[in-house]
Order: C-alpha cells, then sequence, then structure tokens
C-alpha cells in the first residue's frame, strides 16, 4: 500500500469559481440550452449542470480537451459508458433501500447497492489497465482509483457483500396454491408446465411477470410468506441486517464526483456520434496562442438549428490578422441570426473542451463570451425597451474593458426600436468601443451604414440567389442577383423543354 | 398464416394505389361499380325481382382492391384463376365471405377494435375476453378446414389450394389439440368471474410455481410448473406421483393458510390471475399468426364476392363479360368492348365498340358532339382499371398492356368555363401527374385544357402530348382542340404509331355512338345539337 493519494475532479485540476454557479448570460442567446436539452435527451441522464460548470481558463480547457480526446479514442468510451450503466443501477438499489419499509428489506437493498458499487468501481479499474491513456486527468484518476481498490477495508466489504448475496439469490422456493392455502418448500419442481407451454409456441418470449412486481414493498402475501418462511430459516438473514449496521457509510467522496462528472464527456461524445451519423462534422479545434494567426472555421453551422432537424447551411468564416469584428447584414430571415449564433457556439464548445460544429477550426484562448440579443418578448417598447439594452450592453463594454479580458462578443439587431439616425450614431460608438479593446465578435445589424472603413470591420452578407431566394449562405459582402419571371405554364413547368427535362 | 388470395406472396395493403384514384374514380364513375359490387341481384328463376341491401364492407374492399393495380401478367392470372373458381363455385366464395364476416363480427362484439391486439391487456376483464378470442379462432379455424375439405377437390385455381394447404399445416392437429387442453386448463377463470359466483366454492385447480426471492426478498424469477384443473375429479396415478415428488424434493415445507376475504387471499387471487395471464401470453405467437389472418380473409374474399355481384349485374343487362388478356405495351384491341357503367346507371345494353389499335402509343379522338367520344374513352379506361385487378371484362374480347401507372385528365363540359383559375388547376393536375409518370405509364386526357381560348389549349395540348409521347407514354385522348389534332394528323409519318378515331355520325345528323377510323373532324357538330334541341322548336 503507496501513500494516500489526491484526486479533485475531471472536470478541472482546481477548484473552479464557476462551480455550481447559474448557468452563464449567454446560454439562452446562443440556443445552447436547446442543444444541451439534446444531449441529456440522447444520454438519458441529467447532465445539465456540468454544461454549465464553465472553464475558468485556458489551462482548463486544455485539461478538459485533453481527456475528452481520450473518450474518443478507442476502448475507452464504452468502458467508461458500462461502469455509468452499473452506477446506475446502483443508484436504482438506493433509492429502493430509501423508499421500502421494511428493515430486513432495506438491509438486503443495502447490500445489493453495496455490492453494486464495488463491483462498478472494480470493472472499471480493470477496464483501465491495459489503456493508453494521454490525459492528465484520466492518469490521476487511474491511479487513485488502483490505490482505493487495493486498500484493506474495500476488500472485505466487498467480500462480504458477494457472499451475503449470493446466499440469497441463490434460494429457489416452490409455492402450491390450493384454492386457501399455499405450501411453501425450498427447492425445484418437478413440473414441467413451462416446457409444454415452450413446446406448443416455440416463438414465445413472455416471462411469468410477478403481479407484485410493480411495488417496491412487500404485499401482505409476500409478507405472510416469508414470515412462515423465516421461522424455519433464521440465520439465513441474519448477515444482511449485520451488514447494514457495519457500513452505512462507505463511499469515497472523489469516486462518487468523477462518477457525476464524466457523463460530461460521454454525453458529448454520445451525441457527437448521433449527429455525424445524421451528416454533421465535427472538428477537434486548433487552440491559437497568438492573435498574430487568423481564427477560422471551416463549414459552421448553427448546432441547435441541426438538433431541430431543420435544413441547415454551413459557412466558412475567418478572421485575419488585425480583424476583428464581423458587421452582418441582408435580408430578413436569411440567415443572419443563426450565423451569429453559430460564432458563439464555436467559441463556447471550444472553451469547454469540446469538439466545435464544423469540419475544421482554430480559435483564440477567450477568457469569455458576451452576448446581446434584443429580447423580443419583452413587455417593454420604445424608450424603456431601449434603457433595458443599453444598460445590458454597459455590463457587456465594462467586462471587455477589464485588464486580461479577451472577449468574443456576439451582438444581435440593437436598436430596432430608436430612430435610424439614433441608431446608427449609437451603433458606430459600440464598435468603436470594441474595436479599441481586445476582443473579437460580430455585429448583426439590418442598418447597411455600419459597414464601415475601419480595417478592423468585416463586412459579411446574408447572400440571395437568382430567383431572390434566400440561400443561408453568409460571405463577405458582394450584391445579389437579378430576379427573373416565368409564365402560368412555365410556372408549371409544363413547357415542351422542361417537360423533355422533366422525363428524361 | 396468409390468406394470399389477392397476390401469390402478399396480402392486400393501400401500398401502391393509382396516383390521386379520387380522380380515376371520379372520372370513369367508379363509384357505381363499387355500388353494384355491393349488391346482390335477386332472382326467382330467371325474373329479377329485386337487389339485395347494399353491403358496406364489400364496397370498400372493392375501393381498396381495385385501386391497387397489378404489375405484371403473372399476378393477374393467379386473380383470375381464382375468380374463375368463384363464377363455378358461388356457393363456396358466397360461403367463404359469410364466414369470415361472422368471425370478425364476433370478435368485435369481444372488443376486437377496443384492443385491437389479443393477449397484452391486464384486467380480468380483458383476460375473459382474450381466453374467449382464443377459444374463437380455434373454432372458426378448424371450422374454415372444414369448408375446405367439402370443396377440395372442385377448386383448381393455385390460391386456393396453396391456402388450403398452409391451413393444415399451420393450424396443425397437433397445435389443434394443445391448444384445446390449455383452453380446458384456464376455462375455470372465464367461468368463474363471468357468473360471479363468490361465496360458492369453485373448482379452482392447483397451480404449481417455482420462484426465488430477488431485489429486497420480493418473488421473482416465477416458474410455472402445473396447472390442475382436474385433480379434484379424479386422482390419476401420474398426478399422484407427481405431487409426491413435489413434497419430497423440498427440504423443508411450510404451509401458510390465506383466510377469505383478507388482502392475502386476494393477493393470492392476482397470482392466480397472473398464471392464466401467462398462460394467455404464451399462446400470442399463435393469435399473432392468426390475427391479421380474418382481417384479411375477409377482405380478400369480399374482392371476390363483389366481382360475383358485378357478374350478376353484368348478366341482368345481357352486357357480355371475358377473362382479359395481358399483351405487350402497344398491344390493345378489343370486341365489343361496352361503357358497362353506363349500362348499370340506366338499365340497358350499351353499344360497344371494335377496336385493334395495336402498334399504336397515341390515340386522338375527335368528333361529334354527344356522340360517344367520352362515352368510348371511359369503356376503355374501365375496361383497363378492371383488367388491372383480375376483374372480368365487359367486352367479347380484350387484350392490353399493362400500365401500372394510369392515370386521367377529365374536364368536365360544366368545367371549361375560361378562367384561368381552372386553367393553373388543370396544369397543376397534369403537373403532378408528369412527376408521377412511370416506366409503364398510360394518360387518358378528356377534352384536357378546354379552360382556355382554342388557340392556346392546342398550343398547350400539343407541347405536352408530343412530349409525354416521346417519352414513352401511352396517351388516349378525346379533344375539340381541332387545330391540336389537325397538327398532329399533319406531322404524322409512314407507319405511325398515332391512330384517329371519330365519332360516327350519319349523313342525317344522326349518331351511331361507334367510332370510325377517321381524319380529325373539322368542323365542329354543335350547330348540329342546336338544330336538334332549339331549331326545330321555333321552326315548326
Amino acid at each position: 500500500m503507496g501513500e494516500k493519494l489526491e484526486f479533485t475532479s475531471i472536470l478541472d485540476r482546481e477548484e473552479s469559481p464557476w462551480r455550481g454557479k447559474a448557468f452563464p448570460a449567454f446560454f439562452s442567446d446562443l440556443n445552447l440550452n436547446q442543444v444541451i436539452e439534446r444531449i441529456r435527451l440522447e444520454w438519458g441522464e441529467e447532465v445539465t449542470g456540468l454544461y454549465h460548470y464553465f472553464p475558468a481558463d485556458g489551462a482548463c480547457s486544455d485539461y478538459r480537451r485533453e481527456v475528452f480526446r481520450d473518450v474518443k479514442a478507442e476502448g475507452l468510451y464504452e468502458i467508461l459508458r458500462g461502469f455509468c450503466r452499473e452506477m446506475k443501477e446502483r443508484r436504482e438499489a438506493m433509492g429502493r433501500k430509501e423508499t421500502v419499509k421494511a428493515a430486513l428489506q432495506k438491509a438486503v437493498w443495502h447490500v445489493r447497492e453495496v455490492k453494486l458499487y464495488c463491483d462498478a468501481f472494480g470493472n472499471l479499474s480493470a477496464g483501465l489497465q491495459g489503456l493508453s491513456l494521454g490525459s492528465r486527468g484520466m492518469r490521476e484518476f487511474r491511479e487513485y482509483l488502483e490505490a482505493y481498490l487495493a486498500g484493506e477495508g474495500f476488500l472485505r466489504m466487498r467480500q462480504e457483500a458477494e457472499r451475503i448475496t449470493g446466499q440469497i439469490e441463490g434460494l429457489r422456493l416452490v409455492l402450491t396454491y390450493e384454492s386457501d392455502r399455499i405450501i411453501i418448500a425450498q427447492g425445484e419442481a418437478a413440473g414441467s408446465y413451462d416446457d409444454f407451454l415452450k413446446k406448443c409456441f416455440p416463438g414465445h418470449k413472455k416471462q411469468f411477470v410477478s403481479p407484485f412486481g410493480a411495488e417496491p414493498d412487500l404485499v401482505e402475501l409476500e409478507a405472510e410468506l416469508l414470515k412462515a418462511f423465516r421461522k424455519r430459516n433464521q440465520e439465513l438473514f441474519l448477515d444482511a441486517e449485520r451488514f447494514f449496521a457495519e457500513y452505512g457509510e462507505y463511499t469515497d467522496a472523489a469516486l462518487i464526483r468523477f462518477a457525476s462528472e464524466i457523463g460530461f464527456y460521454l454525453s458529448f461524445y454520445r451525441f457527437e456520434q448521433k449527429m455525424k451519423g445524421r451528416g454533421f462534422s465535427f472538428a477537434d479545434p486548433r487552440t491559437l496562442e497568438s492573435s498574430c494567426e487568423e481564427m477560422y472555421a471551416k463549414g459552421l453551422y448553427d448546432l441547435a438549428l441541426a438538433c431541430s432537424g431543420r435544413e441547415v447551411v454551413a459557412n466558412d468564416m475567418v478572421l485575419r490578422r488585425d480583424e476583428k469584428f464581423y458587421v452582418l447584414t441582408g435580408p430578413n430571415q436569411g440567415g443572419k441570426t443563426t450565423f451569429a449564433r453559430s460564432l458563439g457556439q464555436l467559441v463556447y464548445f471550444f472553451m469547454m473542451g469540446l469538439d466545435v460544429p464544423a469540419e475544421a477550426a482554430g480559435i483564440y484562448r477567450f477568457t469569455n463570451i458576451m452576448t446581446h440579443f434584443s429580447v423580443e418578448e419583452s413587455v417593454e417598447t420604445g424608450r424603456g425597451k431601449l434603457r433595458e439594452e443599453l444598460e445590458r450592453l454597459a455590463d457587456i463594454m465594462a467586462a471587455s474593458s477589464r485588464g486580461n479580458s479577451f472577449l468574443f462578443v456576439v451582438i444581435n439587431e440593437l436598436f430596432t426600436t430608436a430612430a435610424n439616425y439614433d441608431a446608427c450614431i449609437m451603433g458606430r460608438r459600440v464598435l468603436e468601443h470594441f474595436l479599441g479593446r481586445e476582443c473579437r465578435g460580430i455585429y448583426v445589424t439590418h442598418l447597411k451604414e455600419l459597414e464601415g472603413a475601419d480595417p478592423g470591420l468585416v463586412s459579411l452578407r446574408a447572400m440571395l440567389d437568382g430567383q431572390g431566394n434566400r440561400t443561408f449562405r453568409i460571405e463577405r459582402s458582394a450584391e445579389d442577383a437579378p430576379v427573373s419571371a416565368g409564365s402560368l405554364v412555365g410556372r408549371h413547368r409544363l413547357t415542351y423543354e422542361q417537360l423533355k427535362e422533366r422525363l428524361s | 398464416m396468409n390468406a394470399y388470395l389477392l397476390y401469390r406472396e402478399k396480402e392486400q395493403s393501400a401500398e401502391g394505389r393509382y396516383f390521386e384514384e379520387k380522380n380515376i374514380i371520379r372520372d370513369l364513375g367508379l363509384e357505381t361499380v363499387f355500388w353494384a359490387a355491393s349488391r346482390d341481384v335477386i332472382r326467382e328463376g330467371e325474373k329479377v325481382i329485386a337487389l339485395g341491401e347494399p353491403d358496406p364492407f364489400l364496397e370498400s374492399a372493392m375501393r381498396k382492391v381495385m385501386m391497387v393495380p397489378l404489375m405484371n401478367a403473372g399476378e393477374i392470372s393467379y386473380r383470375q384463376e381464382i375468380l374463375w373458381d368463384c363464377f363455378a363455385e358461388e356457393a363456396f366464395i358466397e360461403e367463404l365471405y359469410r364466414f369470415s364476416t361472422e368471425v370478425l363480427t364476433c370478435w368485435d362484439s369481444l372488443g376486437r377494435k377496443a384492443g385491437d391486439k389479443a393477449g397484452s391487456r391486464n384486467t380480468p376483464g380483458a383476460l375473459i375476453t382474450d381466453i374467449h378470442v382464443l377459444q374463437l379462432f380455434v373454432t372458426s379455424l378448424t371450422r374454415l378446414k372444414k369448408l375446405f375439405a367439402e370443396y377440395g377437390n372442385r377448386l383448381r385455381a393455385e390460391g386456393f389450394r396453396a391456402m388450403h394447404a398452409r391451413l393444415c399445416e399451420e393450424f396443425s392437429e397437433e397445435l389443434s389439440c394443445s391448444l384445446e387442453r390449455i383452453l380446458r386448463e384456464i376455462a375455470f377463470y372465464a367461468r368463474d368471474h363471468e357468473e360471479g359466483i363468490t361465496g360458492k366454492m369453485v373448482n379452482k385447480p392447483r397451480i404449481v410455481l417455482g420462484c426465488s426471492l430477488a431485489d429486497g426478498l420480493k418473488m421473482a424469477d416465477f416458474r410455472l410448473e402445473e396447472v390442475d384443473t382436474e385433480i379434484k375429479k379424479y386422482r390419476n396415478p401420474a398426478s399422484m406421483l407427481s405431487r409426491a415428488q413435489n413434497y419430497l424434493s423440498g427440504k423443508t415445507k411450510i404451509l401458510a393458510s390465506i383466510p377469505r376475504g383478507t388482502a392475502q387471499a386476494a393477493q393470492a387471487e392476482q397470482l392466480e390471475f397472473a398464471a392464466v395471464r401467462y398462460i394467455v401470453s404464451c399462446c400470442e405467437p399463435f393469435l399473432n399468426a392468426f390475427n391479421g389472418f380474418f382481417v384479411q380473409l375477409r377482405l380478400q374474399a369480399a374482392f371476390y364476392r363483389g366481382a360475383v355481384n358485378l357478374k350478376h349485374h353484368m348478366e341482368r343487362m345481357d352486357i357480355g363479360f371475358c377473362r382479359p388478356g395481358a399483351g405487350e405495351q402497344d398491344v390493345l384491341r378489343f370486341r365489343e368492348l361496352k361503357e358497362f357503367v353506363m349500362g348499370i346507371e340506366q338499365r340497358r345494353n350499351p353499344v360497344g365498340n371494335s377496336c385493334c389499335l395495336d402498334g399504336k402509343n397515341l390515340l386522338i379522338v375527335t368528333g361529334a358532339n354527344q356522340g360517344g367520344k367520352s362515352t368510348f374513352l371511359r369503356s376503355v379506361g374501365l375496361a383497363q382499371i378492371c383488367f388491372q385487378c383480375g376483374l372480368q371484362v365487359a367486352a367479347e374480347s380484350f387484350e392490353s398492356g399493362i400500365f401500372p401507372a394510369f392515370f386521367t385528365h377529365f374536364t368536365r363540359r360544366e368545367d371549361s368555363a375560361m378562367n384561368s383559375g381552372r386553367l393553373d388547376e388543370e396544369l397543376g393536375r397534369m403537373s403532378r401527374i408528369v412527376d408521377n409518370l412511370g416506366g409503364q405509364s398510360m394518360v387518358l386526357l378528356n377534352e384536357s385544357f378546354a379552360s382556355t381560348t382554342e388557340k392556346e389549349g392546342s398550343v398547350i395540348a400539343y407541347d405536352i402530348v408530343k412530349a409525354l409521347k416521346e417519352a414513352g407514354v401511352k396517351v388516349l385522348t378525346v379533344t375539340h382542340l381541332l387545330s391540336f389534332a389537325q397538327r398532329m394528323y399533319d406531322e404524322r409519318e409512314e407507319d405511325s404509331d398515332v391512330e384517329f378515331l371519330s365519332a360516327q355520325r350519319m349523313e342525317d345528323g344522326r349518331r351511331t355512338f361507334r367510332m370510325t377510323l377517321h381524319a380529325p373532324e373539322l368542323t365542329s357538330f354543335g350547330l348540329d345539337l342546336y338544330e336538334e334541341i332549339i331549331g326545330t322548336q321555333f321552326s315548326g
């Protein structure tokens, strides 16, 4: 036995100030809650809180990215997933223990819960044995786990739990029911009605399900039979009660925390696999250490939109050296907001240490994300709404002025309630503010006047096609193609030429 | 178990229906066909005395089956064989249909529609129902086997013979015996609960179960060892022996008595319910195997039953019918083909037409108003639909290619008011047809594109018909767009695959309702009609 090892969290080497906080403000603006909800549904267990746990710094992002790469590598995901299943089973046993009333039942459930705990970590450790792990997080956890499992106390507890569960599970009873009495005997009966049924209907897969299975407590009949049976077999259940008294508290805090936090990586990996199956790309992003390099994303898309099953158009983006802010204009419903969201999502998933929704990407080490979306459903209008908008904006502008901060800012349709003239001036002032700070971002607006000459601003446009239809493509500013007209027959694609083409 | 009376290897389904079938039904007057098929012609000797009450099920069965075209000559003759067996043994198909209807009515009264799937519900009431359904299935299949045995030698169609063989195999003697044993053993349950016996001692069976204690000492992993209903009537040595063994195999045996009226007694009854439920649910593969069978059998028998009615209606009007033949794609020939829908509606024997259009892929019919052009086109359409679902055709002979992609595009007179909304709708319908054209397509155009000027309509018709023909689509069109017809006529070449027919009109303006080979008629006969209806009124 070596010295006692330490292990804090698989999400961070040290405790982050973000842990346990309410979710960051940009979450709903970027539709991230829709994505997280989908991830939760795919995974089937609560993981939302883990996605609110925002890293405090770049070191934490790196720590997580290493772990996620291990999860993506051959083998680890399946082992961890099996582990989670076993832990879920243990939680269910724990839940049963808490709901049942009879003391003997509680004790039996407790023995089972402890056995499942031992098995889950035992199997996990065995699975991790042969794997080559690249991340500090997983390597340190493995060491910690091995040391824990080798401890004297754990070994004895496991042995005892196994012995007791084995005894109870091995028991077989025969019940003979004759109108007003039941005869109980220990052993196997010699009947064969089940075999006869199997022979008649080789295809049937039915199980004789207990009519009392839905009730976790013993029903009167079960209690009565058990009582009668126990009279003759007292020693059988005493061990379970002894074990319950001795091992009431038995868990290791760090291990339990690992079990709940590992779901963060697994749920995302599972979600990513599902989405890849539907044809969506994910990239392991490059971390750009210097702002002299260009930030880029190829085939970037809105993951929330992709989750909803609607059609998704991917776009490329690049911010070259000295380019700081996008100004995005174009027709209504032309994909402007979607593009802005996808940029915010890109930075979020990058900072969380996960893969990003794009074919390839390289991203700076931002310290935070700030978003400002006008609140459509706000009851305030006119001046009241403008005031509220400006107040929220002031917070973002203040945050960008703090030393060491390097924000990614997403601003969507500011000042829609103000007069055009005012809106232009205010918009320009806002842009000037951000251009003078260490930040990057995008400003979505219907005001073409804001596209500026400043070298830090890049004009983007949501494009239309030749027929004037929206394409949802975002490109560096260019003009739209003209619209053509057609006749009634042509509109139904029934001219001779159109038919020749349709019928070829 | 499958009925397979409509197809050699599949049951009837809604797949592969004609495109926008409601247009076909309306354009060809098929409602009358469905209606006639649903009513018996009741005779007394030679004389027709009445029509039977309409059977809505027959009507809907015809609609379902007729609107799904068969794909090849093999499928068609498979049905024709069965149908001609039915024509020869009308009593058999009548009995088969009546029998399957009875089974389903009985099953409905047991709540077929409510639960739909037998063997999966969880209340004592539902369990009793399931026991009855099980009993119904066993009885019905036994009866069906007998019916087939009775007519066995006289049925020659492959479809009937194969079904009989399947029935003997899938509902074997052995299975039949096992099911009867099970029914005997669980019958007590249905009887007890139905008669509502509560206080009286009931002759319950002895049920022996094996179980273990899992999940917090709850009873689990049950094994059904024995169900013995007859134990109290007589004790046979075998059962005595097994009972003795039961007692010996246990190390200790404890007796728990269950006083009446306690929670324990109610739970013991639940346990008994679970045992019977389990036995019935084990029969599910059997129930499932025949679950869809009766539904399909009734539907499929209904089709042939309806066809026999249709035959009676034709015979009543002296309309002859034949077993149509399948030919190549460019074959279309018939003798004395009749529009029997009109015949049935107007209770007379319509004029027949004979034509040989072999090698022709485009037919253009022009000529006198009220001259029978549309009737002629409808008679071809009707014959094609009947032929493609295996029915008899109202002609002395009929041979055609098979066109599963069959479309009608009819403009009725009352629709032809000139307005762009209507033209828009017409073009839209045409465009949808184009979207759904397949390898073997036939399109019937009746006075299409009438909702615009003659000149515009002709251009549209010309472009569309030409493009369709070049794409290998068989087009039969009745048109009053004479510039279109004339242009087609002028452009035809030697050995052309285009044929022109015209409604025959005698010198005196009298119509014979027969089509003759003829160049497009350049004069409209509206004037004749005017003369006939208005002219004479005021001149005399």
